[in-house]
């Protein structure tokens, strides 16, 4: 279980004697708590506290590296089993998949996907992660070949699917100083693997559909001296992945199985139905998931989903109040006023980017309030409106006086236009109808 | 960090019936219990596993401002309701149809004798249980809701959308013409919370009640969405009764966004159906246990992924849409 700052300052030294880089010995136990620095950094413990505190401070779940280079990433260091708990910190990687069987174009062409296509979306770029070899031709040597074309032409992060040691030796001998990721260890070739994971420093996935032996394959795995590991659970169905994945997590998050404090791996591509399957390993858990050949619209919807899970939920709900052009207005273009609610103004830039009519998005500080909400609450008022006008400095941007407002802001109508001066319009209530709105009603 | 992980044995969701059969005083040949979990979505077996989710199709009565890829895609359907309706349950395999009343939004709208007409003409074209959205204007709420509260009764059809400040006639048509009520709030747990009291207050019975806690597009807020389902089942779990009800969720723009509006004619289906399912499938993972999309192929796609995710925890019959009259 995890232990409180307290409890943990209960068993250090309590000589403040800073040697931890922190002040107080208090100090080094509050952030021992929040998980946030290690407990070797305390020189003054005997070994039985440190394994004590250690077990108890270390992020219940292992940080695993994947790749080398630019587009490595490290998945792990989680902490909540929700999202509202905290935040997720390490977002899956997706690993799209190619087979030794393929012909040279097919493989050739999903290569060149991973390497170059990417999605802007709000400021990130989205791009899958890697690449994972499946070995299906059963010839080692081909498997080799294969994992050595593509290697020439592509530095991307790689998964190497294999359960036969020599095949995993024959595409490591080509990318293994490139840090991939081998899976999987089962309980007959753990020896062999762990030896080619010591070899090449890589992290190992071990794999089966049993928790107890999941943690026997970790356990033979440490004791062969690989740390980095990750759990692959072996599912059949979507609905065992689920289950497997919240009860690792579960475990690892309140401590009560350290041997399950590991990233989970999850192989799609054996279950078929890819956007189900993809979705479940971005909502549940998955530190590496390895998707089969998605489509753009697919790939591009996925993405997006892990963008917004892995977004921090302690961000306000709320938009910075302003004034934001929308299509590169200029001072005749429209004015509309609405709340800083995120998704009423996402909703509604989403519409007007799309109408593609250039003006101005007027944004007043209801805290986060949306247009119902802060006008049967009180929040949105004619003061409010005529402050913000003011702030924004609205008069010198546009040369009319106009103001339209969102439709359920229309019993403040009246009170907005005697406190501003402005010529207030109702404009719908809906946001879906804005574009038509703006295209025949509007006239400054 | 507050809350904790394992739900508290024997609390459930309250469970809700939609659809009326002949002997009900309906006219549905098939009815649907939603709700009765007691643990988080589709961890179950047996009795806590709950009644499974439902998918529906929404379709609507004035087709100005609904998805022109929506709109390509069912063609003719578009022009008459009531065959709209029904291929929804036949041809595109929906549990129940969603029909939303967009001619009300129109300015001036005062044809109220077409709402009723609408309705028996989709509540004759269907079997499954209904869900009828009406107006989003509280000027005419009150006759709206009377006329399709009142063309539906004895269906036990959802009514939506109850909100904080517009939720009495609403809750009226229910309470008189025997339906249940979509309670929506945006996406805040003490809001949804609060917006049920209120609803108590009209003497409608809570197990007449599905919340709706808002969902965003997905990348355009979704986020908050699918965590305010977590957490309502989460709190609900731990023995919120006011909050221990159905959800259903409905991502309603999402295919108003950028990506979807601008997708190239050629691959536009599938983006849609994408941008769809992966807030429908997340929120189905969250908790809800009505979800509506509206492109057809999207259906499909959830219904395969529902199958997968309930494979052995409900009787076939029931898991699969065939809770038989
Ligand atoms: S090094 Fe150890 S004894 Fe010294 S201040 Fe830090 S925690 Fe206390």
């Amino acid at each position: 279980m995890a232990m409180k700052a307290l409890d943990i300052y209960k068993l250090l030294p309590k000589t403040n004697c800073k040697k931890c880089g922190f002040p107080t010995c208090l100090a080094f136990a509050m952030k021992l708590a929040s998980g946030k620095v290690d407990v070797d950094l305390c020189p003054d413990l005997d070994e039985q506290t440190r394994e004590l505190l250690g077990g108890a401070t270390r992020p219940p779940i292992r940080l695993v590296a994947i790749g080398a280079g630019e587009r490595s990433f490290t998945v792990g260091e989680e902490f909540v089993l929700y999202r509202h708990e905290r935040t997720f910190y390490h977002q899956p990687g997706l690993m799209m998949q190619v087979a030794d069987t393929w012909p040279e174009e097919r493989i050739e062409g999903v290569v060149a996907r991973v390497r170059d296509e990417t999605f802007h979306r709000v400021g990130e770029d989205l791009s899958v992660d890697g690449i994972a070899f499946r070995w299906e031709s059963g010839d080692a040597d081909r498997f080799g070949g294969v994992v050595g074309t593509v290697e020439a032409c592509a530095s991307v992060p790689e998964v190497i699917i294999a359960d036969d040691p020599e095949a995993q030796a024959a595409a490591l001998a080509h990318c293994g100083n490139f840090q991939p990721l081998i899976h999987a260890a089962c309980a007959d070739t753990a020896e062999a693997m762990c030896d080619l994971a010591r070899k090449y420093g890589c992290a190992l996935a071990v794999r089966a559909g049993d928790l107890e032996e999941l943690k026997r394959l970790v356990g033979l795995c440490r004791d062969r001296g690989v740390e980095n590991l990750m759990l692959d659970p072996a599912p059949a169905t979507l609905r065992d992945f689920l289950a497997r994945s919240v009860e690792i997590r579960r475990r690892a998050v309140e401590r009560t199985d350290p041997d399950l404090g590991y990233p989970v791996v999850f192989d799609t591509v054996p279950l078929g139905l890819p956007d189900a399957a993809t979705a479940l390993g971005i909502l549940k858990y998955a530190g590496v998931i390895i998707i089969d050949e998605l489509g753009p619209a697919s790939t591009m919807a996925a993405l997006t989903l892990r963008q917004n899970i892995y977004t921090d939920p302690q961000k306000p709900i709320q938009v910075t109040p302003g004034l934001y052009p929308v299509n590169a207005p200029t001072g005749s273009a429209p004015v509309l006023m609405t709340v800083n609610f995120s998704l009423t103004y996402f909703t509604l830039l989403g519409y007007l980017e799309a109408a593609g009519i250039p003006c101005y998005l007027f944004i007043v500080d209801t805290e986060g309030m949306s247009v119902l909400t802060a006008v049967a609450g009180g929040k949105l008022t004619e003061t409010l409106v005529a402050d913000a006008i003011k702030t924004t400095e609205l008069e010198n941007r546009v040369d009319h006086r106009v103001l339209i407002i969102p439709g359920y802001a229309a019993p403040l109508s009246g009170k907005i236009e005697e406190e501003t001066g402005w010529e207030v319009r109702v404009g719908p209530g809906d946001a879906a109808e804005i574009g038509e709105y703006l295209e025949t009603g509007w006239e400054a | 960090m507050s809350e904790e992980h394992n739900p508290e044995p024997g609390n459930r969701i309250l469970e809700v019936r939609l659809g009326a059969t002949k002997a009900e005083g309906g006219t549905r040949e098939r009815v649907y219990t939603v709700g009765g979990a007691g643990t988080f979505p589709f961890l179950g077996a047996g009795p806590a596993a709950g009644h499974p989710p439902r998918i529906a199709l929404e379709i609507c009565d004035d087709t100005r401002t609904w998805s022109p890829i929506v709109l390509r895609e069912v063609g003719d359907l578009a022009e008459d309701t009531g065959a709209w309706a029904a291929a929804a349950e036949t041809t595109f395999g929906a549990d129940m149809v969603r029909l939303s009343f967009t001619s009300t939004r129109q300015r001036g709208f005062d044809d109220f004798a077409s709402l009723g007409t609408t309705v028996e003409e989709v509540i004759g074209a269907t079997k499954y249980p209904l869900i009828v959205e009406g107006s989003t204007e509280p000027a005419i709420d009150s006759e709206v809701y009377r006329r399709i509260g009142e063309a539906a009764e004895g269906e036990r059809v959802l009514l939506g959308t109850a909100e904080a400040d517009r939720y009495r006639s609403v809750a009226a048509s229910a309470l008189a013409y025997g339906h249940a009520v979509v309670a929506q709030t945006p996406i805040d747990i003490n809001l949804a919370k609060q917006l049920n009291i209120l609803l108590h207050e009209t003497a409608l019975p809570p197990e007449r009640i599905v919340i709706d806690p808002y969902t965003g597009t997905l990348g355009y807020g979704f986020e908050y969405s699918y965590s305010v389902m977590e957490r309502i089942r989460s709190v609900a779990l731990q023995g919120d009764a006011d909050l221990a009800r159905p959800m259903i969720s409905s991502a309603i723009d999402s295919l108003n966004v950028k990506e979807v509006r601008e997708a190239d004619p050629e691959t536009a289906d599938e983006v849609a159906i994408r941008w769809e399912f992966y807030a429908a499938f997340s929120a189905l993972i969250a908790g809800a246990e009505i979800v509506c999309v509206r492109h057809p192929g999207t259906v499909a796609l959830l219904r395969e992924a529902l199958r997968a995710l309930l494979e052995g925890s409900h009787p076939q019959e029931e898991a699969y849409g065939d809770e038989s009259a």
